[in-house]
């Protein structure tokens, strides 16, 4: 089999993996050897779906022995298979460092023989890079679910990120859909790197080695499983916590297999995948709480309002708020202004008083913002026009004056409201791993 | 700026940016103010104009170079180097009037948001470092001789030498041209030393069998990792504009 045949079977077999960022590390060229890590990640290409491409996302091997019934590589499906060597992934990432398509490789693969063994290889493959070629550049790696503290530890000092995919959200769904895996061969190894990353962190000497050091990330699948948003997003903020996750990805589950404890879907649902990613957001720079976003009345997003807007007007009493007063992370509580455009209020509100003429030279966007503010105590339009359902109506209304006519794509995300199309900035907003 | 002398003349530089820290030491030392500050090359005579040319003086700029530093810290260097790149009509004029309210301020000016000039020396700043940044990831290097890389792109901004930089650092073992087709310039590195030149002469050969097989292989990588369920076209152009197409080697 040609490295064309082989790279075309495990690039297709990798690509629902949503991760691909090449942030956080700050591995510098001494002038040997190639490549310099860019601590801010650059993405070099962004593909038909819109995800940006920053990294070479390859499965190491599809010949899987686990039999997950949501995944495209399990070993009753009839799909083609193929193994890289070491020395070929190695060859590929450096031939495509060398031309600038990628910032670095992210290597993961099936369970060949047994977890150990397929940590062997993808160590072995990380080894040529950094210690034959010198390179310099983004590596991230998946840890294999079961395999050994020692085989971890040992992959985790050479890449830049690791991860180990949840997948699925609860136990329950974990025993109907991926009956070979268990909860702690995810957790343990979660746990181990974590816990490997803050002693690294500790280590103050000159002469350590990195571990990770741009931080451990999972994803989570979205609509497989009958787990509500509260829940997922509950389990997130546990990770957050928890294991200092730098990131939860959220993968909206495209029906691959047929089988019948998995949901038909006819399209992803992708504007539940964009709600908990500004959920997540909001939980990770916003200062929010799961519980504070959803409860258990509402154990799902708004389908028509992002979960800030919805939020604020559910606490309509704390609005509005003053610009040239407020502590930037009630600002940070607006609809609508996010953390530059607080950062810049701070900023500038230091030199003089602000009003609406003024935020619009900082750029500060009012299009939602304008509802909850006042400049000097004004408000922008009378306070008998300020309810929550007034509001509510407005942002409705400027939604659809943007948004272009419906497809039929969306159709059943809104099931309760499928006469109304989705604003344009759901369509253009599907975030992917690429922030 | 209070008090400063307006003149009705129009200042002509030779359209480096010691040329125009040059402008800003005079201006600054004799508190006046020029009506249009214009780079020789791009300037347009004008019947209402009384245009004068202003030698570049390396001391001059040297000196304001460090004062900056010194005044108005590092942030303000860059501000105004990147905005010095950027192509907007007017930024000579922004840039003298940040630097010598900065030399009044301190590094207090960059918090002034609500005055103009402050906000779009930022403003430009970050439209020709964005620039930059994208194309550290859309430039695309082929290989066109013995460990020799060549990269075309078609940026707005003249933002070639900061670019060709970050090359360099990163492949410190390959020897690069990166050709900036709007401003026709080319940046020359063999990793330790760079050179800008004009590229009138430039010669681009072709491409050999195995850049050919890279190639072929990124075009296959670039159409397999795109999940079909999932096509967006509106989001992958707000990402990767229409005109950075041109220079790349995969067919979005």
């Amino acid at each position: 089999m040609d490295i064309f045949q082989k790279l075309k079977i495990l690039a297709d077999s990798a690509k629902y993996d949503a991760s691909c960022s090449s942030s956080g590390s700050k591995r510098k060229n001494g002038g040997t050897g190639i490549g310099n890590g860019e601590t801010a990640g650059i993405c070099h290409s962004w593909g038909a779906d819109g995800r940006c491409i920053s990294l070479l996302k390859i499965l190491f091997s599809n010949a899987c022995i686990y039999d997950c019934k949501y995944c495209i590589n399990r070993r009753s499906n009839p799909v083609a298979r193929a193994t890289f060597t070491p020395r070929e992934v190695a060859d590929l990432t450096i031939g495509f460092y060398q031309r600038n398509y990628i910032e670095g490789l992210f290597l993961s693969s099936a369970v060949v023989g047994s977890p150990d063994d397929t940590m062997m290889l993808l160590i072995s493959t990380v080894t040529i890079l950094r210690q034959e070629y010198h390179f310099h550049g983004y590596i991230h790696a998946k840890s294999i679910p079961g395999s050994s503290k020692e085989l971890i530890t040992k992959l985790g000092l050479l890449v830049d990120r690791m991860s180990i995919n949840i997948e699925l959200p609860s136990q329950d769904s974990l025993k109907l859909l991926a009956p070979q895996k268990e909860k702690d061969g995810i957790l343990t190894p979660m746990t181990h790197i974590a816990k490997s990353i803050a002693e690294n962190k500790q280590d103050h000497s000159r002469k350590k080695s990195l571990f990770v050091p741009a931080g451990q990330t999972t994803q989570l699948i979205v609509g497989a499983t009958p787990e509500s948003d509260l829940k997922i997003l509950k389990l997130s903020q546990g990770l957050y916590q928890k294991m200092n996750m730098k990131r939860v990805y959220y993968s909206a589950y495209v029906s691959v297999n047929q089988d019948s404890s998995l949901p038909t879907l006819e399209s992803p649902p992708l504007l539940r995948e964009n709600r908990l990613y500004q959920a997540d957001w909001l939980l990770r720079f916003y200062g929010f709480q799961a519980e504070e976003l959803l409860d258990d009345t509402h154990p799902n997003f708004n389908t028509l309002l992002d979960p800030k807007c919805d939020w604020a007007l559910r606490h309509i009493d704390q609005f509005p708020v003053e610009v040239n007063t407020a502590s930037y992370f009630t600002l940070l509580r607006v609809p609508g202004i996010g953390v530059i455009s607080a950062k810049k209020i701070v900023m500038a509100r230091r030199q003089c008083h602000l009003d609406f003429a003024s935020l619009k030279k900082l750029n500060v966007v009012l299009k939602r913002a304008q509802y909850f503010i006042t400049c000097q105590g004004k408000t922008m339009y009378p306070r008998k026009e300020l309810s929550p359902s007034c509001i509510e109506s407005s942002l409705l209304r400027l939604e659809r004056n943007t948004s272009p006519t419906s497809s039929a794509l969306w159709g059943d995300q809104l099931s309760l409201f499928s006469h109304l199309p989705p604003t344009k900035e759901d369509k253009v907003k599907c975030l992917t791993g690429n922030l | 700026m209070p008090n400063w002398k307006l003149i009705n003349q129009t200042l002509l530089y030779d359209g480096t940016f010691d040329g125009l820290l040059t402008i800003v030491f005079d201006c600054y030392t004799t508190k006046t103010l020029p009506q249009k500050i214009a780079s020789h090359q791009t300037y347009e005579p004008n019947f209402l104009d009384k245009p004068r040319l202003i030698q570049t003086d390396e001391a001059k700029a040297n000196r304001i170079f460090h004062g900056i530093e010194k005044v108005i810290g590092q942030d303000a260097l860059t501000h105004s180097f990147y905005c010095f790149l950027c192509t907007e009509a007017n930024k000579e004029i922004t840039i003298l009037k940040y630097l010598c309210d900065g030399f009044e301020i301190g590094p207090k000016i960059n918090q002034k948001l609500t005055i103009s000039y402050v906000y779009d020396v930022i403003r430009m700043h970050r439209k020709a470092f964005g620039e930059c940044h994208r194309l550290k990831g859309l430039l695309r290097l082929q290989e066109v001789g013995p460990n020799l890389f060549y990269g075309s792109c078609h940026p707005d901004h003249a933002i070639l030498e900061p670019l060709g930089h970050h090359f360099m650092r990163r492949l410190p073992n390959q020897n690069l041209m990166i050709h900036d087709q709007t401003h026709h310039l080319c940046f020359i590195t063999n990793g330790k030393t760079y050179q800008i030149i004009e590229d009138t002469h430039l010669v681009i050969p072709t491409i050999s069998k195995q850049e050919k097989q890279f190639q072929d292989l990124w075009k296959l990588f670039f159409k397999t990792i795109a999940i079909p369920e999932r096509k967006n076209p509106r989001c992958q152009m707000q990402f990767m504009p229409k005109k950075y197409w041109q220079d790349l080697i995969e067919e979005p």
